[in-house]
């Protein structure tokens, strides 16, 4: 396609080439970076990356958040409300996996005094 | 040689991305939520306008998590309670008159402004975390977030006053007994469906009239809230409290 | 015109994950990461997503962000080279 058309397209998808950008900053953290704690925090924006996918998906038009208060008829125009409600489990998720994590790299400096992983992998071939 | 290699990856991966994502249907489309199924069965439309009817709750996303998808709220409490056995099991509890925290010996001075704005912020913080809790079928909110400020409100607390004050408001024998309470509470209201005849997870049932019905299913969704809630708030100050101490050896 | 709100968050998103990543003190990059969820925040706002909005600035600014430091407090503060 030509090359307009493509440019006019990322425009009116912003938030996914965002969303992908960020998870190929991400990315880049977990696997070019030596400290455990630095590949953590990239993978801590993966996750959040992923997550502006999924809602961007979800987002409409001129769109209400899906709450009923007064004053609202059937014929009102609602955001989808099931991207959220998934969502929500994955945040939860998220920050379960990130409090494991810190407390095994904890104990991890504890025992070997290093928090790098080129260190660490010569340390277990010794 | 490995820093082109692997910016050379990740450029391709960037590029595969970019153009699946440009090839995706336009966001914001208003029919993005006519999704297809027999009328009056398909899925967006019927959760946004049965929903209050079907399952008692303003906030159709308390609908959704607590009623249409509750199996997956159930594996989320689940899952957040084993993270604390796990970082439990790495690492021990703490043990009183053993254990103490750096702040005390810390030979930075404790400032008084941010003692002040605490002391004065506090209550309202935990009144917040109340009002989010229990207003979550009406607005935004729910058990899960006012849990968390709970906790946000603890660690704030154990950070300016200290390690001692601290394990003296919440002690380890009060705080070991209510860790459980999430996925309990859950299953609790799951098995009552079970126990009258119907399927796991049922909110209303057939022997009431339908005004009983909905105060009956939004009494137990209020419940679940707040068993969620404070399941939360207890098992992310246990986690600071594990990862925080050191032990005087 | 509220589109350029919108555009203005997410440059800034990429923007901080940027500095956070290339930055050599952990503890400057645990509290930009702090920055990072809030402004993620908004934008959830402007999605109009007010649960996760809600979820976010509890979990991203409350809890994370504090367990980071006291990691890092235990472990080191510089990043090896």
């Amino acid at each position: 396609m030509s090359l307009s058309l493509f440019l006019s397209k990322m425009g009116t998808n912003f938030n996914y080439v965002v969303a992908i950008t960020l998870f190929t900053i991400g990315l880049y953290a977990v696997v070019a970076k030596n400290n455990l704690i630095k590949k953590f925090i990239g993978l801590n924006i993966m996750e959040t990356s992923c997550f502006l996918l999924y809602i961007s998906m979800g987002a409409v038009k001129g769109g209400r958040a899906p709450i009923w208060t007064e004053g609202m008829k059937k014929t009102t125009l609602f955001v989808n409300p099931i991207p959220q409600a998934l969502i929500l489990t994955g945040i939860v998720v998220a920050v379960s996996t990130t409090s494991l994590a810190l407390s095994l790299m904890i104990k991890i400096y504890e025992h070997c005094g290093t928090l790098d992983a080129e260190k660490l992998k010569r340390m277990e071939t010794e | 040689m490995k820093r082109a290699l692997v910016f050379f990856s990740l450029l391709l991966c960037f590029g595969i991305m970019l153009i699946a994502v440009v090839n995706m249907p336009p966001m914001g489309d208003p029919k993005s939520m006519m999704m297809t199924g027999p009328p009056g069965r398909a899925p967006i439309p019927r959760y946004l306008s049965e929903g209050r009817q079907e399952a008692g709750a303003e906030n159709i996303i308390t609908d959704i998590i607590l009623n249409y998808r509750g199996y997956d709220t159930n594996g989320e409490v689940t899952v957040i309670f084993t993270a604390l056995m796990a970082v439990l099991a790495v690492l021990n509890r703490e043990r009183k008159n053993v254990s103490y925290c750096d702040i005390e010996t810390s030979p930075v001075k404790r400032s008084v402004v941010v003692y002040t704005i605490v002391r004065i912020m506090l209550p309202f913080i935990l009144l917040f975390s109340l009002y989010v809790i229990l207003f979550g079928e009406v607005g935004p909110g729910g058990g899960f977030q006012g849990g968390t400020i709970i906790a946000a409100a603890a660690i704030i607390f154990i950070l300016i006053f200290g390690y001692s004050q601290g394990m003296e408001r919440f002690p380890t024998t009060w705080r070991m007994n209510f860790e459980g309470i999430a996925p309990l509470t859950f299953i609790a209201m799951g098995i009552i469906g079970l126990f009258l005849g119907r399927n796991y997870l049922t909110f209303m049932f057939p022997g009431f009239s339908h005004a009983s019905n909905l105060l009956l299913a939004r009494s137990m969704l209020m419940i679940i809230e707040i068993g969620i809630g404070a399941g939360g708030a207890f098992i992310f100050t246990s986690i600071f409290f594990a990862m925080q101490r050191e032990d005087k050896s | 015109m509220i589109w350029r709100l919108d555009t203005i968050l997410l440059l800034f998103l990429v923007a901080t994950s940027l500095i956070v990543v290339r930055s050599k003190d952990l503890l400057a990059a645990s509290l930009i990461f702090g920055a990072y969820s809030l402004i993620m925040c908004i934008v959830w706002q402007q999605l109009s997503a007010p649960d996760i909005a809600l979820t976010e600035a509890a979990v991203g600014a409350g809890v994370t962000t504090v367990l980071f430091i006291v990691t890092i407090s235990k472990t080191t503060r510089k990043e090896e080279e």
